[in-house]
């Protein structure tokens, strides 16, 4: 590697780099009459020393841009311990803010600098090994979990879908290997909506979320055209999608890898189903009499903006009596698993998760809904952990296919 | 390193570090302009126990130790002045450890920040009263009381943090042990008071700068949070510094009103904010169509226990306002300009005034000069802000332009106002030098005009003596009190070129 390319993604956003302040509101900022409690779960969950955080992050970047730092293992386990959920972006001083919205709230996008770093750090030969195997896993059968790229389609018992269609239903990786039963509940309800949709195996690869988060742009890069050609093959002008990593992975990297805007929509599920509930396609019938909270994904929450559909959806069923959590929306508190914590720093994870088990606790609930598989299985995990086995995390599609039989 | 593993010893492995990385990252405060100087060691300490025995190592062998919050501190008082040392990261010890309903008091460990504790106190009905420094979400108590500190919210009514603290757990540098205030007899299970033992020896680590011992409890006084509010924002469109001074001090003379925060934000701040501002919902849009020329604000918040008391202290206080010709007052809402209101109600107050500093674009940093005056000597502060920039012009321009001015001011206690002012310089090397140059010509030219800074860091407690702005007899004392608890030198050495320079 030449003097020039070293660094080379960090270098890109230098900018944004010296723009921190050195406030540290990253770090644990409390603002209790807008729902803030609290920012990085690294942190809190970490021997806490300043890398650890935000603000420690960017300082340790001015050094490797100063040219007085250099690389090292330990470094780069702590930048891997970061969930990439970027609440430290929605407190940052230097960036989004409500109230204050100046071009100067856009300086720094926080999660964009962790993951050009790892792309730096991958690059130079420090990717975390656990996440290298799952890469490899990508490149070799299009998915993070070492199964065959034909098994993909097991979920579907031999239903056969159109190759064209004005909707492509994007599955991922995650629900057809690890949790079928989410895949079936998404044709179920778009079955019943009349939506007239296709899936494109075996043209559908791995999005890449996990690749990007990981520091893997090469392979992402290669997904992203992948998967975008095929989309655009089968005719679709919209795709639904219901994994939430994918979604972002879609809605938010594709355009920026790729450099131009995606040439279909791209619509998360709960999106996509309020919008057929609001058209009269879709009809919440059956009473739910449950007491349950919301957790936000980071994927779909605080990356995406995607904060009301899946609070309007739950509100629409009959039933439910439905409670935030003290944290939500932008505030709310990462599950864990994000970034590649959870394959890499498993105990690590569901430490995290145990923290949002114990909040929805504080409110006499004990259902958590949300609307990302990666969520699910590690709150699932967090609550064993603390061995509260009456605890029940379960997705959106749980509840909407139970409310439209 | 010897001093490294004797550090593990006490702390565990996890919570000590030399790595490169996680030095770099300790070494340097707010003022990013300037060149880092990393410690040698880092530690997380969990007790007053574990500071202790590294102080003792630290000691022994003549170690610097520089004590360190949540490291927001603007004047470079939580990194070593030369590379090497041992940082002390206070961050782990946030435990409220007693939260005494009787006595009015609650007794913490110095890491927690104000946000945190006031979060707790909140939801039983109390609150700290001022609510630490404007960087309270992330700043501790033990900065705040080393930095006498305000900002946070209420110190119209409350003054600075330390008023409030009625005794300390100290670490000193032989390791001893030491507890002020009235919960240094035995005899007293419950602290309650600051005085009556004797000297006010609390007094010493307050203010200190960190440089007397290491700060591990406190024990503050709570109130009673008022159940009734009231926010007013006007626009002064005349000669704002001498109707701000006369505002605040006739606000003074009213006697107890329940004024909780005034605030004046100049022209400077408005316009800044008007012309930063590009989307379509914020406090500042609603002042581009009231005050679209960006003439100084004014706002005020009140309390009280009834809506009585509340109308009628209210009613005082906008007559005072209204009475100077150009004063005018924005209708009671947020979304009607009331920023007051939002300040409040929404925690504004922690989050508006640190966008200032990336106001000159990407990579600008503050490096404050932020300092009390008397209020009736705002007017002539004023003047001799706009002397300094007008003979300092080339200067700043050739700073990057650096910015020079008064970013806002608040009253605080008694007669006392603070103004924050100072300089907004750029982050880039090649401004590092006459950044260096600003800012020392910066802080010497308010410490000749008689501004008092509060928290002083390294640059403004050597201010001090570079200005020889302390007598003889008096800067003896000073070295002989820190000699008396510190006779090598060790803590926070170079502030007030105590223990190394």
């Amino acid at each position: 590697m030449t003097e020039s390319e070293r660094f080379k993604h960090i270098k890109k956003l230098k900018d944004m780099i010296i723009s921190c302040s050195g406030i540290g509101d990253c770090r644990i900022g409390f603002r209790p009459a807008v729902g803030r409690f609290g920012v990085c779960p690294a942190y809190e969950h970490s021997p806490g020393f300043e890398p650890y955080h935000a603000r420690g992050k960017l300082r340790v970047l001015f050094g490797i841009l100063d040219g007085t730092l250099e690389l090292s293992k330990e470094l780069a386990k702590v930048w891997f311990q970061c969930t990439t959920c970027g609440s430290c972006h929605a407190i940052c001083h230097q960036s989004y803010n409500d109230n204050i919205n100046w071009f100067i709230c856009n300086y720094i996008d926080h999660t964009k600098v962790w993951e050009a770093f790892r792309a730096d750090l991958v690059e130079a030969g420090l990717a975390i090994p656990r996440h290298t195997e799952l890469v490899q896993s990508i490149q070799d059968d299009h998915n993070p979990y070492f199964e065959k790229h034909e098994e993909r389609i097991k979920w579907l018992a031999g239903r056969k879908f159109p190759a064209q269609a004005e909707t492509v239903y994007y599955v991922g990786c995650t629900e057809p290997y690890r949790l079928p039963d989410y895949a079936q509940k998404m044709i179920k309800i778009l079955d019943v909506s009349g939506t007239n949709y296709t899936v494109i195996h075996p043209e559908e690869w791995c999005c890449g979320s996990i690749a990007i988060r990981t520091g893997h742009l090469q392979t992402a890069t290669e997904l992203a055209e992948h998967n975008v050609a095929a989309i655009q093959k089968a005719g679709a002008k919209q795709v639904v999608i219901h994994c939430a990593g994918c979604y972002r992975t879609f809605k938010v990297d594709y355009p920026e890898i790729l450099g131009k805007e995606l040439p279909f929509q791209v619509y998360h599920a709960t999106e996509y189903f309020l919008d057929l509930v609001n058209q009269g396609k879709l009809k919440f019938v059956k009473p739910i009499n449950k007491k349950i909270t919301y957790h936000d994904p980071c994927h779909i929450g605080r990356a995406a903006k995607i904060y009301e559909p899946p609070r309007e959806l739950l509100k629409k069923i009959p039933g439910i009596e439905f409670i935030e959590m003290k944290r939500n929306r932008e505030n709310a508190w990462c599950c864990g698993a994000g970034g590649g914590v959870k394959s890499a720093f498993p105990e690590m994870a569901v430490e995290i998760a145990q923290d949002r088990i114990l909040e929805a606790e504080e409110l006499g609930v004990k259902t958590i809904v949300t609307a990302c598989p990666f969520c699910v299985t590690n709150l699932r995990d967090g609550a064993k952990s603390l061995g509260k086995s009456e605890f029940e995390v379960i997705d959106i599609l749980d509840l909407i296919t139970m409310t439209i039989e | 390193m010897k001093k490294l593993s004797l550090i593990k010893e006490v702390v565990g492995s996890d919570y000590v570090s030399d790595a490169d990385f996680m030095l770099q990252s300790y070494g340097k405060g707010i003022s990013g302009g300037l060149i880092e100087k990393r410690p040698d060691v880092v530690v997380r300490p969990k007790s007053s126990e574990e500071i202790a025995e590294i102080l003792k190592i630290a000691n022994a062998e003549m170690i610097p130790v520089i004590p360190r919050g949540g490291g927001a501190g603007l004047l470079e008082g939580v990194f070593p002045l030369k590379s090497g040392g041992i940082v002390i990261d206070t961050t782990r010890m946030d435990k409220i450890l007693d939260f005494n309903e009787n006595n009015m008091t609650v007794t913490v460990q110095c890491g927690i920040t104000w946000a945190q504790l006031n979060n707790f106190l909140n939801t039983r009905g109390y609150y700290t009263g001022t609510m630490g420094p404007g960087s309270g979400m992330s700043a501790v108590v033990g900065g705040g009381l080393s930095h006498h500190s305000v900002g946070g919210g209420g110190a119209a009514k409350y003054g600075a943090v330390t008023r409030h603290c009625i005794g300390l757990k100290v670490v000193l540098a032989n390791g001893d042990i030491i507890t002020t205030g009235s919960g240094a007899s035995k005899y007293i299970k419950e602290p309650f008071s600051r005085w009556g033992i004797g000297p006010d020896l609390t007094s010493i680590f307050l203010g200190d700068q960190g440089i007397m011992g290491i700060k591990t409890e406190a024990t503050l006084f709570v109130y009673p949070k008022p159940k009734f509010r009231s926010y007013r924002t006007f626009i002064v469109r005349r000669k704002a510094p001498q109707i701000i001074s006369n505002i605040f001090l006739n606000y003074r003379k009213l006697g107890d009103v329940g004024i909780y925060d005034a605030f004046w934000l100049p022209e400077l701040s408005v316009s800044a904010g008007l012309g930063l501002m590009v989307s379509e919902f914020t406090v500042f849009k609603l002042w581009k169509e009231v005050n679209p020329k960006g003439k100084d604000i004014l706002f005020y918040t009140c309390e009280a226990e009834s809506e009585e008391a509340l109308a009628q202290n209210v009613k005082k206080l906008n007559e005072i306002a209204l009475e100077n010709k150009g004063v005018e007052m924005l209708g009671p809402e947020i979304n009607e300009g009331n920023i007051a209101k939002w300040h409040y109600e929404e925690n504004g107050h922690w989050q508006i005034y640190h966008g200032f500093w990336g106001a000159a674009g990407r990579g600008s940093v503050p490096q404050t000069a932020e300092h009390h005056i008397p209020i009736h000597q705002i007017p002539q502060m004023m003047d001799t802000l706009l002397k300094w920039e007008t003979e300092n012009q080339e200067l700043l321009m050739k700073a990057g332009p650096a910015i020079h001015g008064l970013g806002s001011a608040l009253l605080c206690d008694h007669t006392t106002v603070e103004m924050d002012s100072g300089l907004v310089c750029w982050n880039k090397p090649e401004f590092r030098e006459i950044n260096e140059k600003l800012w020392k010509s910066n802080l010497e030219m308010i410490i000749k005009s008689g501004g008092m800074p509060y928290m002083a860091g390294m640059r403004f407690s050597r201010a001090f003596i570079d200005t020889n702005a302390f007598s003889d007899q008096f800067y003896n004392f000073m070295k002989a009190v820190k000699h008396a608890l510190d006779p090598n030198g060790i803590i926070s050495p170079g502030k007030y070129y105590l223990g190394g320079t």
